[in-house]
């Protein structure tokens, strides 16, 4: 087996394995923590596809920042607050048949998807030419996000804002 | 592999040598500010030996563990803490050739893995089960939600006039100049690259989760013994860190004339680090509010109005625009 192999196969195990633990585990700031792993196992996969810089934003904006705000909306409501967060609920079966279907879903797309069988060769500076293509090709949709991200924004000063 | 190896062995144990000084560098400066003499009489001359007696002192102390503290947690948080403040020196090249990896996107990395430092502390502040700890996690998370942005903008600053996120092409690009020499640009991108820098190492003015007075030590209030060590050894870690980085962005790096490259780049780390320093030993604590002030009202629209004018001066310059 090759390096690069058993790269991935060590991270798959982990990245399955602690995505297991983030819904099995009965206490939810150890889900959290269980997410920040899976989330680095997943830049790690990135990083043996030698997309660097995807790599790092999503250690970036996923296991520095996003993992922050949750660990955040936990304490406030679980600790300072004291209001107990329920981990679990009885609509298992209707779980379950969601899950089945998404999967399946999945499943057949990668089937019929052809797969290339080694990576792609690499063309110059990855990380140039997707600020290139972003700001060029791209622009529409990335504007788009932008203003969809300005919404967002907008929504959650409202909320936030004092009753007057 | 194996130079690999050998280089990461080496780089490690340097800088957990060069960290465990700077505690001793920083012990002696704010000495001599306080009119004091300090640390002195663990071996000749000046009490050189201290830092080394400090660490044997905390490797036999009693290690407790509180008994309602969420143990795994508790236990691995000094490591989870410790991992990622070494691992932004795996990019730091302090010479041509001579660092670990020098990747393309060498200052994102930098910045994504040293913002992973908050799930260590955090880890630490919840798995004590204190209420200190608890209020300094908050307040840590608080602030680091708030000084991340301005801090990466600053960064990116001479990410923009050098055209690479590359760190050794950032110091190349300084070869005629360096960028806190740049006309107005360098020195306003460099104030606040200070500011964000002090509020990332939860320094004195912006010290608010440690806060003696009154949150007792903050997050680490729990921590004994070696696992206290490795909570020290990590912040000060990134501290080094991160004076390492404002020496790439801002001063140049290993360039200078008469020394060699390393030599000059510690020595430029080690300024930066005695700048935030000396704000440390001389200002008081600000306010969570005006912490939070500070970064949102002030520093955020300041970096993003200094990253356009970068922006257009850079266009400019290129002629790009007519």
């Amino acid at each position: 087996m090759s390096l690069e192999a058993a790269g991935f196969w060590g991270l798959a195990l982990v990245l399955l394995a602690s995505s297991l633990a983030v819904v099995l585990s009965k206490n939810l700031f150890h889900s959290v923590l269980y997410l920040a792993l899976a989330l680095v196992a997943t830049a790690g996969v990135f990083l043996l596809l030698h997309a660097e810089f995807l790599a790092a934003v999503q250690i970036l904006l996923y296991a520095g920042g996003v993992i922050t705000i949750v660990v955040f909306a936990i304490v406030v409501t679980e600790r300072l607050v004291g209001e107990r967060l329920n981990q679990t609920n009885r609509g298992v079966a209707a779980g379950g048949l969601v899950s089945l279907a998404v999967l399946i879903a999945i499943g057949l797309f990668v089937m019929r998807a052809p797969l290339p069988h080694a990576a792609p060769p690499v063309a110059g500076d990855l990380t140039e030419a997707i600020g290139r293509n972003l700001l060029t090709r791209y622009v529409l949709p990335f504007e788009l996000l932008a203003v969809v991200f300005l919404a967002a924004l907008l929504g959650a000063l409202f909320f936030a804002r004092k009753e007057e | 592999m194996i130079r690999h190896v050998i280089t990461a062995f080496v780089l490690l144990n340097a800088i957990v040598l060069i960290v465990t000084y700077l505690t001793y560098v920083e012990r002696k400066f704010a000495a001599r500010m306080q009119s004091r003499i300090g640390p002195y009489r663990v071996g000749r001359p000046h009490g050189w030996l201290q830092p080394i007696a400090d660490a044997l002192k905390l490797l036999i102390k009693e290690d407790i563990v509180p008994a309602l503290a969420d143990r795994p947690v508790y236990n691995l948080a000094p490591i989870v803490f410790l991992i990622p403040s070494f691992l932004i020196f795996a990019t730091v090249p302090f010479a041509p050739g001579l660092g670990l990896a020098d990747l393309n996107i060498g200052l994102l990395f930098f910045l994504a893995v040293s913002s992973l430092e908050i799930v260590g502390l955090f880890m630490g502040g919840w798995g004590s089960n204190n209420k200190y700890a608890l209020l300094s996690a908050m307040r840590a998370v608080n602030q680091i939600i708030s000084y991340e942005v301005p801090f990466v903008l600053t960064a990116l600053i001479p990410v923009l006039l050098a055209g690479s996120l590359k760190l050794s092409l950032i110091v190349e690009a300084q070869r005629g100049l360096w960028f806190v020499a740049y006309p107005v640009i360098g020195q306003l991108a460099f104030v606040m690259f200070l500011l964000a820098t002090i509020a990332s190492e939860n320094r004195v003015p912006f010290d608010i989760l440690e806060a003696e007075s009154e949150l007792v030590a903050g997050f680490r209030v729990e921590y004994s013994g070696m696992k206290f060590a490795l909570i020290q050894l990590a912040e000060y870690t990134h501290m080094f860190g991160v004076s390492c980085l404002g020496a790439l962005l801002f001063l140049g790096g290993w360039l200078g004339p008469g020394l060699p490259g390393p030599v000059w780049f510690l020595l430029k780390a080690l300024f930066i680090f005695l700048l935030v320093t000396w704000v440390r030993w001389s200002f008081v604590r600000i306010r969570v509010d005006q912490i939070l002030g500070l970064s949102w009202k002030v520093l955020l629209p300041a970096t993003l109005a200094l990253l356009m004018a970068t922006g257009f001066w850079v266009a400019l310059r290129s002629g790009h625009v007519a």
